[in-house]
């Protein structure tokens, strides 16, 4: 069910490039809502770490998320950034800790292999992003882990 | 422009369909008390009328299958109503079937969808059922479960003389549903509820009319001229409307202070507006709330049918027809509710046969009660069937998680709503249907209810439901805590206390309410978001226990329009959503039950909170608080007096009628006992009697509460050994506590 509502982005889809510290990551533009600067979080106690909070976007409120934790990497430190995305469970914000650029994908130079990713794509010909499986990353089971 | 232009046909065809789900709901309702009360002439009218208003209606905004069922439907009760035809097994499925049809074709309309095949067939059941036996050869009830048994059919007089003199059922001992129940233990009001006037509801909820205090009213449903069927978006964007106006109008009382440097509250324009405002408010929200009990007609149908299939026995009463909640959390409801009932058809009752064996009457009762706690709507659905098998639970649950076997037995009644133990294998081994009651607690969470469980093996069980009334507004307390406003819902607030030392018992912090000793912990700690606070305390209480939570400081009071926080956030029991305050910040707030739940654990977890607050001074604290054994066979008064006594500061245990009560006072002695008079198996007066004849209790304080206000109940009450008699109609919270005070403190 999520899958459908979210796709995957593949070679010649327009993406958004999420910086967390050095890696990048890239999602579907289709799946992308907005980008808020420095959204104004509030701390959720007694949520696990990967829910950073929430906060409000024009009356409606809605959780951030810590991209690294996500991923099983390391937690970020700061949320300038959050990149709304659509999932079948609802609007959630994604942390970028740098901003969000927009770029058309080329070829896969791989499958990745970390849970809830796809390819990963060469872009601007000197890095490496690797493309988010929305789908799976944003499910109310796995944010529960 | 007329009215009918300024709707589309979309909009009648949904008008319809939402008048057409109440006229269906009491149609089936009207003809399952016809099939247990027999043909009643003024029964037989309503139905027809209900089918001929739903085959003008469904003939009006173009639904031609829909009115092609309902007038087949129309002519089959015609028959009946002209006395041409007699009730019995293949009229009642017959109609039953045509109006399963009709609910499946209307949405199926609406979504321009065809449905001729589906419209023919429900069309020639009802006509084939044209042919069935005269009046006066019909039995008044018999069911699908007695003719597929092949059990004859009893001859009775007509059905409607049977009614007005209420005779013993014929000695039919194969035929699972006897047309006239067994009344022996029923109380008034659950003959009201049940089946001997099936078509009346009552005025008031259960225990008015169970002390004969409460009259019967006719059916709501007002004439059209006083009543205007409504879409339910357009009161939803009314109410949103309204909940912006008001955000507005505070944004406006800011920038007057702070532009203008103009108090608004000394405005008395401005204040006429917020009061306004809130009037509007209240009005709208009231709008959207409808009666709990508009569900019975579904889970009484449920019931019905399962039980028919089963092979069972089964009456299925209602109290609390007053109760009304917000719709959209009454819709969240109606799959919980459906699956619970139909877990006590399946799992909870036992069959004739087995009924009969373990001395029970052979028709079991399941019941759906309601009432409004605070801001809470309290639905309980109880059985007295076999009860869960908690050992089998806990050896089921063991299979996939050793930790379960080590569970008392009721941590190990919660594992039913462990995802995975499923419903076939949970108790009976009958199959499940629908969802499991992991996906019912999940549902439940979604509004933020909750559910208990509570089960007597061999004598039923109750699972009982908490959710709000509405998810709209909550009135609360805005406080600080570790540099973090917090709202906390104003009806879980029992108190406020300033700042003050408090004592240790056991280890464990508590504080002074009342007299009595709640425990105290600080909420920045609970909630991991900091440390000790030296401000005042709220003493929050949850449904079953109190808990005092120190703070920074108190803000203020205020209504939030709490939000969920989502599906992609996971439960958290300490919050119950969160409101977007008029400066754009974000209320955090929290759920009493939750709160209490988490500082329990983790206060008995480290004994050491006390110390690194640096409030530790000992102050030694009397005695545990005294207990009370509430003993009613009425939830609703059973659960006002077990709130009003644990608010108090008491323990509370409840036993349903006397017998009960007797047991639960050798494993316990309670320090006083108050208990209702009409009770089934032992009485109150018979309790009382009892308890005074065992020398170990005659100074036990009994006080008798019953609607009984004659002089001669009053007498015998005293005579009992009572040592106080309050009436109901004379009952008021204050004079109850200062009653159980001056008991208790008298005895100690």
């Amino acid at each position: 069910m999520a899958a459908a509502s979210t796709p995957s982005v593949g070679a010649g889809d327009l993406a958004l490039l999420l910086p967390v510290g050095s890696d990048t990551y890239a999602i579907s533009l289709e799946n992308v809502r907005e980008v808020v600067v420095d959204p104004v979080v509030t701390q959720l106690p007694t949520a696990p770490p990967v829910v950073r909070g929430i906060f409000n976007l024009r009356g409606d409120i809605v959780p951030l998320l810590d991209t690294g934790l996500l991923l099983g990497l390391r937690a970020v430190i700061e949320e300038p950034y959050a990149v709304l995305v659509d999932t079948a469970h609802g609007v959630a914000g994604l942390v970028a800790t740098d901003m969000p650029m927009t770029v058309r994908l080329s070829e896969s130079v791989g499958h990745s292999d970390m849970e809830g990713t796809t390819e990963t794509y060469l872009v601007d010909d000197e890095r490496l992003a690797v493309a988010l499986d929305v789908g799976i990353l944003l499910s109310p089971a796995r944010i529960s882990q | 422009m007329s009215p009918s232009e300024s709707l589309s046909e979309g909009d009648f065809q949904r008008l319809f369909a939402a008048e057409a789900e109440g006229r269906l709901d009491t149609l089936v309702d009207e003809l399952l008390e016809l099939e247990k009360g027999g043909a009643d002439p003024e029964r037989v009218a309503s139905l027809f009328r209900e089918a001929h208003t739903i085959k003008g209606g469904a003939a009006v905004v173009g639904m031609t299958h829909v009115a092609r069922v309902a007038h087949a439907l129309e002519d089959l009760l015609e028959e009946v109503r002209r006395d041409r035809r007699g009730i019995d097994a293949t009229l009642i499925d017959a109609v039953l079937a045509g109006v399963d049809a009709i609910r499946t074709l209307i949405p199926l309309a609406v979504a321009g969808e065809d449905h001729e095949a589906a419209a023919f067939e429900a069309e020639q059941r009802l006509r084939l059922a044209l042919v069935g036996p005269s009046p006066g050869d019909a039995p008044p009830a018999p069911s699908t479960a007695a003719s597929a048994a092949g059990t004859p059919a009893p001859s009775t007089p007509r059905a409607s003389a049977a009614r007005e003199t209420a005779p013993a059922p014929p000695e039919q001992p194969a035929a699972p549903l006897p047309a006239t129940p067994p009344q022996v233990d029923l109380e008034p009001a659950a003959a009201h509820d049940g089946e001997t006037v099936p078509h009346e509801r009552p005025a008031g909820d259960g225990h008015v009319a169970a002390d004969g205090t409460g009259g019967h009213a006719e059916p709501a449903r007002a004439s059209a001229t006083e009543m205007l069927q409504i879409p339910v978006h357009r009161i939803d964007d009314l109410v949103r409307l309204i909940g912006e106006a008001s955000a507005a109008t505070l944004r406006l009382g800011s920038a007057l202070l702070e532009r203008l440097e103009r108090d608004p509250s000394g405005l008395t324009e401005y204040r006429d507006l917020v009061r306004s405002l809130n009037e509007l408010q209240e009005l709208a929200l009231h709008a959207r709330m409808i009666p709990v009990m508009s569900l019975a007609p579904r889970l009484r149908r449920a019931v019905r049918d399962l039980a028919h299939e089963a092979g069972k026995e089964v009456r299925f009463e209602t109290r609390g027809e007053d109760a009304e909640i917000d719709r959209g959390v009454l819709e969240r409801l109606a799959d919980p509710l459906l699956h619970l009932v139909r877990n006590a058809v399946d799992h909870g009752i036992e069959t004739p046969d087995e009924r009969r064996l373990r001395g029970k009457p052979v028709e079991g009762t399941i019941r759906l009660h309601a009432m409004q706690l605070g801001s809470e709507m309290i639905i309980a659905v109880s059985d007295d069937g076999r009860g869960i098998d908690v050992g089998r639970v806990r050896e089921t649950a063991g299979r996939t998680d050793s930790s379960a076997l080590e569970m008392d037995d009721e941590a190990a009644l919660y594992l039913i709503f462990r995802s995975g133990l499923t419903t076939a294998t949970r108790v009976t081994g009958v199959s499940g249907r629908g969802v499991g009651l992991d996906a019912v607690r999940a549902s439940l969470n979604a509004v933020r209810g909750r559910i208990e469980v509570r089960s007597d093996p061999g004598l039923g069980t109750e699972f009982r439901i908490a959710v709000p009334i509405t998810m709209a507004t909550l009135r609360c307390l805005v406080i600080n805590s570790a540099g973090q406003a917090y709202a906390i819902p104003l009806h879980s607030v029992r108190a406020v206390l300033p700042p003050q030392p408090s004592a240790s018992v056991g280890g464990r912090p508590m504080t002074m309410v009342d007299g009595r000793p709640v425990p105290i912990s600080s909420l920045a700690w609970v909630l991991g978001t900091g440390n000790g606070s030296e401000g005042p305390a709220v003493v929050v209480a949850g449904l079953t226990r109190s808990h005092a939570f120190k703070v920074d400081d108190l803000v203020d009071q205020r209504d939030v329009v709490v939000k969920g926080l989502g599906e992609l956030v996971p439960r958290l029991p300490a919050v119950a959503g969160a409101g977007v305050q008029p400066d754009g910040s974000i209320l955090l707030v929290l759920e009493a039950a939750g709160l209490i739940e988490r500082a329990r654990r983790m206060d008995t977890g480290d004994r050491s909170l006390e110390a690194a607050e640096g409030t530790g001074r000992e102050v030694p604290v009397a005695r545990r608080a005294p207990s009370i054994l509430v003993v009613d066979d009425a939830l609703t008064v059973r659960e006002l007096q077990r709130s009003i006594f644990e608010n108090a500061g008491y323990r509370v245990k409840v036993a349903t009628n006397g017998e009960e009560a007797l047991s639960e006072i050798s494993d316990e002695r309670p320090d006083l006992v108050l208990t209702d008079v009409q009770m089934p198996r032992m009485d109150g007066f018979q309790l009382t009697e009892a308890i005074r004849n065992q020398p170990a209790l005659a100074s036990l304080p009994v006080i008798i509460l019953t609607s009984r206000g004659s002089d001669e109940d009053r007498r015998r009450g005293l005579e009992c050994g009572a040592d106080g008699y309050i009436v109901k109609s004379g009952f008021d919270q204050s004079a109850l506590l200062s009653a159980v005070e001056r008991l208790l403190g008298a005895e100690q």
